[in-house]
């Protein structure tokens, strides 16, 4: 019997395509600006704002990264990443040029379609602005919201991920930096500085506006997202017009290696990596009960 | 395919058969009955460990497996709903199925409970279910077996085997002994009561921090578990230098599952992973997507589990904690 299962068409690819560290700025602290290309350009689908890649490193494993820019005519892609483990501490000591493997794009992103119209704020929080990066681009291009402010949260000067992005978007949407520890204030920016957690700054965030948001993004910590959700549920945001994107370990992203599940009861078999990254926030409460 | 069905002297015979165009596994001789072997047939489909690609500097290369046909060969109903699940589970996953299309499925029923078993209250036993097999046998005494052939699989792996058919009321006495073999099984009122206390989330937080404290996490059940699914990858460096990267059964029991690399750990506290597992096995929403629940009513977490929190003691504990409630 000759076996034939290389003919099967949908079968899930857990072999990367290759590419290569083209080159990078360093982008706060102990994270960095890659730029990417993939070898053969188009070998993968083109991703959406919030959806995310494996990234291999040969011999150390594989991870989960977001895009912050997509793949142009020549595959060539950027991600932002922060040295936290194994995958990334050898990814810090890749050279340009070096030969890395890539797998997707995977997962669900922003809901773009209903942000047509939409007065919106993100809510970021570290390393959590690289999923809304490539997103704010898009709707920067597009210019289908009305209104558009970014509450960014770090915990100092040092830590702030995105400063050339930052920068230019100042001219383009509201942007409230909020820091834990201000140290010494930079006046010659045009962002508005504020001190403590975004949720802290928030009645201030929302005097400074003079439009009041209806849809909410959120990404970064869990605590930070669900303090967030909660106030603008307590100021009368709807369940549906929050959105965030949650973070997990991940070993296949196509719901196999079982890792990145959900432990709210109603949720156990779900995997942030076909259902999410991004979720709708009444999707992850508890269904209201029916008896 | 109408079902065939017809009369065998023994399973080695047909065994012996099989043996000229298949790998026999296990490969010792008499197939068990009535008590599954400890350790179930899920490897032979999903790994324990194995190769996914290789990667020589430039390109990476998919390394599938190409295992020459094998029979599992007197495979009890549990195991075989188990794989029957694994097939909509791994339907898309080229490792599992490379080696599941080389398997030919050899079901044996159940005619009295196993210890633990309890595979008629999920209902994966003890008869085996035309859907989850190639071929099933049924021993009607010391000296005859009913042998089914439940599609052209099955059929055809029968050929150049010499069977006369089966009459009916053989067929029938297949039936009633089975009946009356799920009439024999032990009461399963705390199972029913369990999942019930599971699906509407009525099991207080610290009863699974209780149980979450007798979790070793050892893994024994959920590498015992026909339906355990979960797995981690790693890489080595072979001798030329090339990087492999293999995958390898995981569980959801240990405290690093879900930690990330910023140590951040959504379900750090051990109570919070068992009640997904058990949730995870015995919940409705799992049903509603794979048809059946995640359990098959083996019993080995209970034959395993050194803490004591196999599945009976669980919703032992689950459904008399709910009567106190009540």
């Amino acid at each position: 019997m000759h076996n034939s299962i290389t003919n099967h068409q949908t079968f899930y690819n857990l072999t990367p395509t290759a590419m290569e560290l083209v080159d990078f700025i360093d982008d706060g602290e102990d994270a960095r600006h890659f730029r990417f290309r993939l070898i053969t350009p188009q070998s993968i689908n083109t991703p959406k704002p919030g959806q995310f890649f494996m990234l291999s490193v040969p011999g150390a494993g594989e991870a989960p990264f977001t895009f912050t820019a997509k793949p142009n005519n020549q595959g060539v892609f950027r991600a932002l990443i922060r040295k936290m483990g194994d995958v990334t501490t050898a990814l810090f000591q890749c050279q340009s040029g070096a030969i890395l493997g890539i797998r997707g794009p995977f997962g669900k992103g922003w809901p773009i379609a209903s942000l047509s119209d939409k007065k919106i704020i993100m809510v970021a929080g570290g390393c959590g602005l690289a999923p809304l990066t490539g997103l704010i681009d898009q709707l920067i291009a597009e210019r289908h919201h009305k209104h558009l402010a970014l509450v960014y949260g770090a915990r100092n000067r040092a830590l702030q991920m995105l400063n050339p992005e930052r920068l230019r978007w100042q001219r383009e949407i509201s942007l409230f930096d909020v820091l834990e520890d201000t140290g010494e204030t930079v006046t010659s920016s045009k962002n508005h500085v504020l001190e403590g957690t975004p949720l802290d700054a928030m009645d201030s965030v929302l005097r400074t506006l003079d439009w009041t948001p209806d849809m909410l993004l959120l990404c970064g910590p869990e605590v930070m997202m669900k303090a967030v959700a909660k106030n603008f549920l307590q100021r009368g945001l709807p369940a549906q017009s929050i959105w965030l994107s949650i973070e997990r370990r991940m070993h296949c992203a196509v719901g196999l290696c079982g890792h990145c599940y959900l432990s709210e009861h109603h949720l156990a078999h779900h995997y942030v990596c076909k259902d999410g990254p991004t979720y709708r926030w009444d999707y992850l409460q508890p269904p209201e009960k029916t008896e | 395919m109408k079902i065939q069905s017809f009369y065998l002297n023994h399973p080695n015979t047909l065994r012996d058969h099989l043996a000229k165009s298949y790998r026999i596994e296990p490969p010792q001789a008499a197939p068990g009955q009535n008590t599954p072997p400890l350790v179930s047939p899920k490897g032979q489909l999903f790994a324990e460990h194995e190769n996914l690609f290789t990667f020589d500097g430039e390109c990476f290369r998919e390394t599938l497996p190409n295992p020459e046909p094998f029979a599992l060969f007197g495979v009890q109903s549990c195991d075989l709903t188990a794989i029957s699940y694994q097939d909509q589970f791994f339907a898309n996953d080229p490792y599992y199925q490379a080696r599941r299309q080389q398997a030919l499925l050899i079901g044996i029923d159940c005619l009295s409970p196993c210890q633990h078993g309890f595979c008629p209250s999920v209902n994966a036993g003890p008869g085996v279910k035309h859907e989850t097999a190639d071929l099933i046998l049924h021993q009607l005494s010391t000296t005859s077996w009913l042998l089914l052939a439940c599609n052209q699989k099955g059929l055809g792996a029968l050929e150049g085997l010499s069977l006369n058919p089966a009459n009916q009321p053989e067929l029938n006495d297949r039936d009633d002994r089975i009946a009356s073999c799920i009439e024999q099984f032990s009461d399963d009122s705390h199972l029913k009561q369990g999942i019930t206390a599971i699906n509407q989330n009525q099991v207080p937080e610290d009863l699974w921090q209780q149980l979450g404290l007798q979790c070793l996490s050892c893994s024994g059940c959920t590498s015992l578990c026909p339906t355990c699914s979960c797995y981690g990858t790693w890489e080595q460096q072979e001798s030329n230098g090339d990087i492999r990267r293999q995958r390898f059964w995981d569980s959801c029991l240990y405290e690093s599952f879900q930690r990330e690399a910023s140590q951040h750990n959504p379900t750090e506290k051990a109570g919070e992973r068992v009640k997904r597992f058990w949730t995870h096995k015995f919940g409705d929403n799992f049903a509603k997507e794979f048809g059946r629940y995640g359990c098959v009513g083996c019993g080995r977490c209970e034959v395993t589990c050194p803490g004591v929190i196999g599945v009976h003691s669980v919703m032992k504990r689950i459904s008399s904690d709910a009567q106190l409630d009540n």
